[in-house]
């Protein structure tokens, strides 16, 4: 599994497509997407074609939302794709939030990375435009 | 050595800079947490806990210092210390937004805005020779501070001072240290 991090619009997508797509793969984005789509591929035992997980921190927050712990769905998620890309917001570098929500969503999100990041092979920060291979 | 240990929120930082600290602590050698943290609710003491029970029995002794961290300085100096300060992100509001500092003669908020760029530099030079203090008495020295400078939003005056605060603050930091470390999803990159 390959993380992908960073700022809002700083190119991360197109620095995925680039640099690993070859055009063919299916590029999933939790902000837009409905999740029962995925389900396509999570019903299946199994994948090991390459799939682009976009927006991973937009899942945390719909989750959390509906008043449950994104831990769970992004653990299940993980266990059906053998080669994925996750794509995810870096979303703790401000100041913390006055709403109670917005600093959970926050918290979680930068503690679900980090496990993210334990589990991927590689992990790369992408800054406007530019990948630095972090891991 | 100085350290400073950079990043965002539920980034790892904290976790990152206790194990750096614990590895250069030599058996001789005290280790102190210097907490700048004031808990004004239960989700600021859930906070505390979680941090307190990632140190547990790591050989920390606590010392709560939520401004004023230069007073600290003299007693570290006699018994040959290391020390893990966090978070500098608390100090700096601690600093900023404390009584005496709102009601001194030279911050008057009611004035202009000349007058409160005063109080950025009031405190900025404060913590700044507390700083050197306190480096000068530790053995080691590990600071961790935040990245509070991504969300591109745009707030009230004090925030924004508060941000401009704590950003020439690390700048400092990054100066005097021997390592600056950045904290990504619990992933160390060193900068300096």
């Amino acid at each position: 599994m390959i993380l992908v991090i960073g700022g809002y619009a700083q190119g991360k997508l197109e620095y995925v497509k680039e640099k690993y797509l070859t055009g063919e793969e299916d590029i999933f984005d939790f902000d837009v997407d409905d999740i029962a789509e995925l389900k396509r591929y999570s019903d299946g035992s199994f994948s090991d074609s390459l799939i682009v997980l976009n927006n991973i921190n937009s899942l945390i927050k719909k989750e959390l939302d509906d008043g449950k712990d994104p831990e769970e769905l992004l653990e299940k998620i993980l266990s059906k794709f053998n080669n994925a890309i996750i794509i995810t917001d870096e979303v703790g570098n401000g100041i913390v939030p006055i709403d109670k929500n917005e600093r959970i969503y926050r918290e979680k999100t930068g503690r679900l990375q980090c496990m993210l990041a334990q589990n991927a092979d590689e992990v790369i920060r992408v800054t406007c435009g530019l990948g630095q291979r972090i891991k | 050595m100085m350290i400073l240990v950079y990043g965002g929120s539920g980034s790892g930082k904290s976790a990152f800079a206790e194990k750096k600290i614990t590895e250069l602590n030599e058996s001789d050698v005290l280790l102190y947490y210097l907490a700048t943290m004031q808990a004004y609710d239960a989700e600021d003491e859930e906070r505390v806990k979680r941090h307190r029970k990632q140190r547990d029995g790591k050989g920390f002794t606590t010392i709560e210092q939520p401004k004023d961290i230069g007073s600290r300085a003299l007693e570290l100096k006699e018994e040959k210390s290391d020390v893990l300060l966090e978070c500098m992100s608390n100090l700096v509001a601690n600093e900023m937004f404390s009584e005496e500092i709102r009601d001194s003669s030279i911050y008057d908020k009611t004035v202009s805005e000349e007058k409160s760029f005063d109080k950025y530099d009031v405190v900025f030079n404060k913590i700044k020779d507390e700083i050197i203090k306190l480096k000068d008495s530790c053995n080691n020295l590990i600071i961790v501070s935040n990245n509070v400078f991504e969300d591109g939003s745009i707030y009230d005056d004090e925030t924004m001072k508060y941000i401009k605060t704590l950003g020439a603050i690390n700048v400092f930091l990054a100066e005097i240290s021997d390592e600056v470390w950045e904290v990504v999803a619990g992933i160390t990159v060193r900068i300096k």
